[in-house]
């Protein structure tokens, strides 16, 4: 049987039915004779009817007690989705929002937290507490003095909308910046009894914003003018001005307020570079960034120099929206600048002036020196008898020919110093030492040196061939004037190719120099260390001057009483 | 031997010099002396108008010319005396620049004008018994 409830009435009929046809049989068994049968019939209709009836009775009942059941399990179930759905919308929007999601009963201090507070802050589900100790000891020390003061002054006024920022920790042990926002339930009293909140993690935009904040004051706090313009030519050359910094106001006088929606032309004035501005609004036309420095005006008429630059901004399209210009006075470094120029002038017209003294004084030196020459090879001619007197010609003599060396060697450094390009040919070092060889071959025989040379043969320098002659000149001449007497002179001469260099070596074993005393006296002007009569100081010197002229280097290696060796190094390819 | 020379200096004592070097080496006969441009071409000047009347006067073929001296210099001389044409009145006459420094520029600058030599001062005897070979 389908319905509950017609089972039910069947069966209770069924059953009063049996025990009335029982009922009745049994009186018929044990009351015979006052048996009437009409009565007896009439007793058996009349309870089969009152069991009928009260069973259709009951069927009613029954049935409408379904009924009202049915609709009741009807609204439940209604209700049952609703919730599920308002369960399903609350879970989705939790996650959409990521925002973590508490309940706090405030009367037995239960704080129970959505899935948020793991998923957010990293928290296992055993470790989230329970009370709002465990809320409250995870915010950052620093602000939770100041949050709760004001979630409890909160509470007291019984407001219903709570917020507050403040750093929440994770499980990790880090903090993040959250924003907390809260809604007070009262009960019938106005007591609060529960609060309910939602924590949003604003740590990227807290970073934004501190960010932000920091450029800001770049360009608030720099000392260098800070100026923004429009992109609109239509009225003037230079767009407007939208923003000025203070350091803008610093430089020029302007306050903010009296320069914003004019043109930055009206800063030039009679002194300023057209030339410069015509360049500047050209770069505004052909949307370039530009750069260049004239004469401005400040706001109570006094000129100084700007360096001003001018950029084009894009926004986040690409589209062109802003010029910003950055400008700096620099009237102090052009003052420099202009006093720098004349002290170079001024160093240029002196050293001018010297070299041309000096030329000069030379002239000028050696016209009686030349005739002191004369006069003197004029005497050697003349036979003298008296000793005195050869002696003192003879002084005379070597004292001239001194002076003449000395004012010669003068004028060749002069002409090197003054040279810094000179004349350069492809010399063939070999050919130079040859020639050097004969200029010196009274010394050679003299002296009979033992003579080493090992140079390539195809050996060629781009040089200047004079001042070559005169370096190995000087360098073969020293070696053989300062020979130890003691022994044979051995002079090795070599040349060979290191590292894209040239490297000729002069080796003797001489008398050697003390270098410990003496190396930064070896180049030196006029600097002797020695008592040698040969000497003038200036040989070595011109030799550094001429190899550094051609682009060389030059260095010494020597003992006392061992010997000598320079190196001179060209560089080679 | 030559006849004739001159020496052009602004200085006395190389112009003694030199007088006494020439005769040393028996280099000329006659030596004659201008202390600048000026009177050099003065003299010259001098001896045009008497060859005019009569060219068998001599003339010298060798000069000796500073080329530092005041009022007119070697450069100025050099330039009147072309201008004067002087090259083709005194034909013969040769040009040698007697100077106290060897400077590049000078030298090349010499190279323009009718300058056989270029000589550093002081004058000597080797350098004039050179000169007496190129001469003969």
């Amino acid at each position: 049987m389908k319905n509950n409830s017609n089972r039910i009435t069947l069966l209770y009929v069924l059953i009063l039915l049996f025990m009335a046809v029982i009922g009745h049989k049994l009186f018929i068994i044990y009351f015979p004779k006052s048996a009437n049968e009409s009565l007896l019939n009439y007793s058996y209709a009349k309870d089969l009817l009152y069991i009928v009836f009260s069973g259709l009775i009951l069927k009613f009942i029954l049935y409408q007690n379904e009924i009202r059941n049915k609709s009741v399990f009807e609204k439940l179930q209604l209700t049952n989705i609703k919730i599920k759905e308002s369960n399903e919308r609350y879970d989705i929007v939790a996650k959409a929002t990521s925002d973590t999601i508490w309940d706090w009963r405030i009367e037995d201090d239960s704080l129970i937290w959505n899935k948020g507070i793991q998923g957010v802050f990293g928290y296992e589900k055993e470790d989230v507490g329970s009370t709002s100790k465990w809320w409250f000891d995870r915010i950052h020390p620093e602000d939770s003095l100041k949050m709760s003061v004001k979630l409890y002054s909160f509470l007291e006024q019984k407001t219903e909308k709570w917020q507050d920022e403040y750093r929440f920790q994770c499980a990790d042990g880090s903090y993040k910046y959250v924003f907390d926002r809260g809604f007070l339930v009262k009960d019938a009293s106005g007591k609060p009894i529960r609060m309910i909140g939602a924590i949003q993690d604003v740590t990227k935009q807290k970073e934004e914003e501190q960010r932000l904040r920091l450029l800001e004051t770049v360009i608030t706090q720099t000392k260098d003018a800070v100026m923004i313009t429009d992109i609109d030519t239509s009225k003037s050359a230079i767009p407007n001005i939208i923003f000025v910094n203070s350091a803008f106001t610093d430089m020029t006088g302007y306050p903010a307020e009296e320069v914003i929606g004019k043109s930055p032309e009206m800063f030039f004035g009679k002194k300023s570079d057209i030339l410069e501005i015509d360049k500047l609004k050209t770069a505004i036309q052909e949307y370039k960034e530009c750069l260049i420095e004239t004469i401005s005006y400040k706001k109570n008429d006094e000129e100084f120099w700007v360096n001003f630059s001018m950029i084009p901004v894009t926004d986040k399209e690409g589209e062109h929206s802003h010029w910003i210009s950055i400008q700096r006075d620099v009237t102090e470094e052009k003052e420099k600048e202009k006093e720098r120029e004349q002290l170079i002038r001024e160093l240029t017209q002196n050293n001018k002036d010297l070299k041309q003294f000096s030329y000069i004084t030379s002239h000028n030196l050696r016209a009686p020196l030349s005739n002191l020459t004369g006069l003197l090879h004029l005497i050697e001619d003349i036979t003298i008898e008296d000793i005195e007197l050869k002696e003192i010609i003879a002084g005379f003599s070597k004292s001239t020919h001194l002076l003449n060396e000395t004012i010669n060697d003068l004028v060749k450094v002069i002409i090197i110093k003054d040279n810094p390009s000179i004349q350069k040919e492809k010399v063939l070092i070999k050919d130079v030492f040859e020639n050097v060889f004969n200029q010196l071959s009274f010394l050679i025989n003299v002296n009979k040196p033992i003579m080493k040379i090992d140079l390539e043969d195809v050996t060629i320098l781009d040089i200047n061939k004079s001042y070559l002659e005169s370096i190995f000149l000087n360098l073969l001449t020293n070696a053989i004037n300062y020979r130890d007497p003691n022994r044979q002179l051995r002079i090795t001469i070599a040349t060979k190719v290191e590292n894209d260099n040239l490297i000729i070596t002069f080796k003797d074993n001489g008398i050697g120099i003390d270098l410990e005393k003496n190396m930064d006296k070896i180049f030196g002007l006029y600097q002797r260390f020695h008592n040698y009569p040969e000497s003038k100081g200036l040989g070595l010197y011109l030799v550094k001057s001429q190899v550094e002229s051609m682009g060389g280097t030059i260095s010494v290696d020597s003992a006392v009483g061992k010997g000598t060796t320079f190196a001179i190094a060209f560089k080679y390819n | 031997m030559l006849d004739k020379i001159l020496c052009v200096d602004d200085d006395p004592i190389t112009l003694m010099l030199c007088k006494k070097v020439v005769e040393k080496v028996e280099f000329a006969k006659e030596i004659i002396t201008a202390n600048n441009g000026v009177e050099a071409i003065e003299y010259f000047d001098k001896l045009f108008e008497e060859r005019k009347s009569n060219d068998s006067i001599d003339y010298p073929r060798l000069v000796l010319l500073d080329l530092n001296m005041p009022v007119m210099d070697g450069w100025e001389f050099l330039e009147t005396y072309l201008r004067k044409e002087y090259q083709t009145a005194f034909i013969s006459t040769k040009f040698i620049v007697l100077s106290s420094s060897i400077d590049p520029y000078d030298i090349n600058r010499s190279k323009t004008y009718p300058v056989i030599g270029f000589l550093s001062k002081p004058i000597t005897k080797e350098m004039l018994e050179n000169l007496k070979n190129q001469f003969s």
